[in-house]
């Protein structure tokens, strides 16, 4: 079987993730009748389409058959990868961080920060997470009866709370904010930095020019951190070692790029995810409100639901054979997280919203050595914020229709206009 | 006297299994020893083998 055109161009398509049911369509289709096969769409390299959880878990954990950094690690027009090896003296990536980074130099560059995102050690952090969650729970209170809870809460909240970790002034998150949606939002008219629906060239441009307002920001804060080292991850970054000699320049700026973009913005769309399906599915909002020890698994639940970053990509490194099918040595495949999220293989009733449910393993953390290194934070994040909510939100009720941003990389809902109760 | 719980955490993703609490949701009860688990046993998290854990203090 190969996947018809239609099924092949809805799963690239930035508009077709806003609208969600035409994605989930797509896919349902896809893990049905051709689970891994692959895609041919005009401007694209063909490239694999990963959509069974089992088979994106086989992927992830062969880190040596299956690389990051040898292709674009992200989906790519043919046009786009060449105007970025132009740009990047023949690299397929703009940014070297983690996600495009194979070993050894993914474990040298990972366990420079692992300690700081340990459970044990994000402890320290819960008075602080629980006060700054407190204060935008009181500015969602002050706006009375109704808010956005998206761009009021859910985009502000582990903004905050990121940029104390890395070391960013608290007057210079609305620049970080804008640059992250900048980034991720290329393709969205009302975010990107053009405002308008962008060609392959202009989108080039403008997620470069992007990337180079982060470097210069974060040129600044490297040479402040080796001047005056302190205790948060910018000075980890800045003064960190691999192999004796500092951070090469593009994998330090890589590092904070990731850091302040990625560690925030997918929790924003989780949380904001997250309120929109209890204000459609009121018996969930009402079990969690009565039980707050259903709140973690509100968390992991709406985590699966919203799966924010959309896929990764992994090139083979040799021949394969995957699921009965024959992956050449250099083919490309896409890891489509939302798919092995509603894989019903694992999932019961993939499409309803159960904060009960369990097991939950779902992917969107992704799995193996590349598996979120944020992950125990974004979870706490999200924990502490509900259990602040919850005991103040009477109630809560869509006031309007939510919209998700316009993009197949990494994104979530952008507006989710809500009405509510609270004390 | 039993032998105290001890904690055990995964290198890769820093998933934690604490004896004493075992992780029901695994299937592993309360007070399942480290030592009892298969050596096939993989992170739930990450999928890291058992080998790659260590034995930490929380």
């Amino acid at each position: 079987m190969t996947i018809p055109k239609e099924v092949a161009e809805t799963i690239v398509d930035p508009q077709a993730y806003a609208d969600g049911k035409r994605v989930d369509e797509a896919f349902s289709w896809l893990r049905k009748e051709a689970p891994l096969d692959q895609a041919h769409v005009e401007g694209f390299d063909p490239f694999w389409v990963v959509t069974r959880h089992a088979d994106i878990l086989e992927v992830e954990r062969q880190n040596d058959l299956f690389h990051n950094g040898d292709r674009s690690a992200t989906l790519t027009t043919i046009e786009a990868d060449r105007k970025v090896r132009e740009m990047m003296g023949g690299s397929p990536h703009l940014v070297r961080s983690l996600v495009q980074m194979d070993n050894p130099d993914h474990m040298n560059y990972r366990r420079l920060t692992q300690g700081s995102f340990l459970p044990q050690n994000l402890r320290s952090l819960e008075a602080r997470i629980r006060e700054i969650a407190r204060g935008f729970i009181d500015h969602m209170a002050a706006q009375g009866d109704h808010c956005d809870f998206a761009r009021d809460v859910a985009f502000l909240y582990p903004l905050h709370v990121v940029m104390e970790v890395i070391g960013v002034p608290e007057s210079d998150e609305p620049r970080m904010l804008k640059l992250t949606q900048e980034l991720f939002g290329a393709s969205d008219p009302e975010l990107n930095r053009s405002g308008a629906v962008l060609d392959v060239d202009a989108g080039v441009d403008s997620i470069q020019s992007v990337v180079m307002d982060f470097m210069t920001y974060f040129n600044a804060i490297t040479e402040d951190r080796r001047a005056n080292p302190r205790n948060d991850l910018a000075s980890v970054i800045a003064n960190g070692k691999i192999n004796g000699e500092p951070l090469g320049h593009l994998e330090a700026m890589s590092y904070y790029i990731i850091a302040a973009t990625a560690g925030h913005d997918t929790t924003s769309s989780t949380t904001a995810g997250a309120l929109w399906a209890l204000a459609a599915n009121p018996d969930q909002f009402a079990k969690v409100k009565a039980n707050p020890a259903l709140i973690p698994g509100l968390v992991e639940e709406s985590i699966r639901w919203v799966t924010p970053v959309k896929h990764f990509m992994r090139t083979a490194t040799a021949d394969a054979e995957l699921a009965g099918k024959k992956i050449a040595k250099g083919d490309w495949m896409m890891l489509s997280y939302p798919s092995g999220n509603r894989d019903e293989a694992v999932f019961k009733d993939p499409f309803k919203f159960d904060i009960e449910r369990t097991p939950n393993k779902h992917v969107a953390f992704g799995y193996g050595a590349h598996v979120c290194l944020g992950q125990h934070l974004a979870r706490m994040e999200m924990r502490i914020l509900w259990e602040e909510l919850f005991a103040r939100l009477e109630s809560v009720e869509l006031d309007g229709e939510p919209r998700n941003m316009v993009a197949n990389f990494v994104c979530g809902p952008k507006s989710v206009p809500i009405r509510f109760k609270m004390h | 006297m039993a032998e105290p719980y001890k904690v055990w955490q995964c290198r890769t993703c820093g998933y934690i299994y604490e004896e004493e609490f075992g992780d029901p949701g695994e299937g592993l009860a309360p007070g399942t020893r480290w030592a009892d688990l298969p050596d096939t046993w993989i992170c739930p998290l990450c999928g890291t083998p058992k080998a790659d854990f260590d034995m930490i203090e929380l």
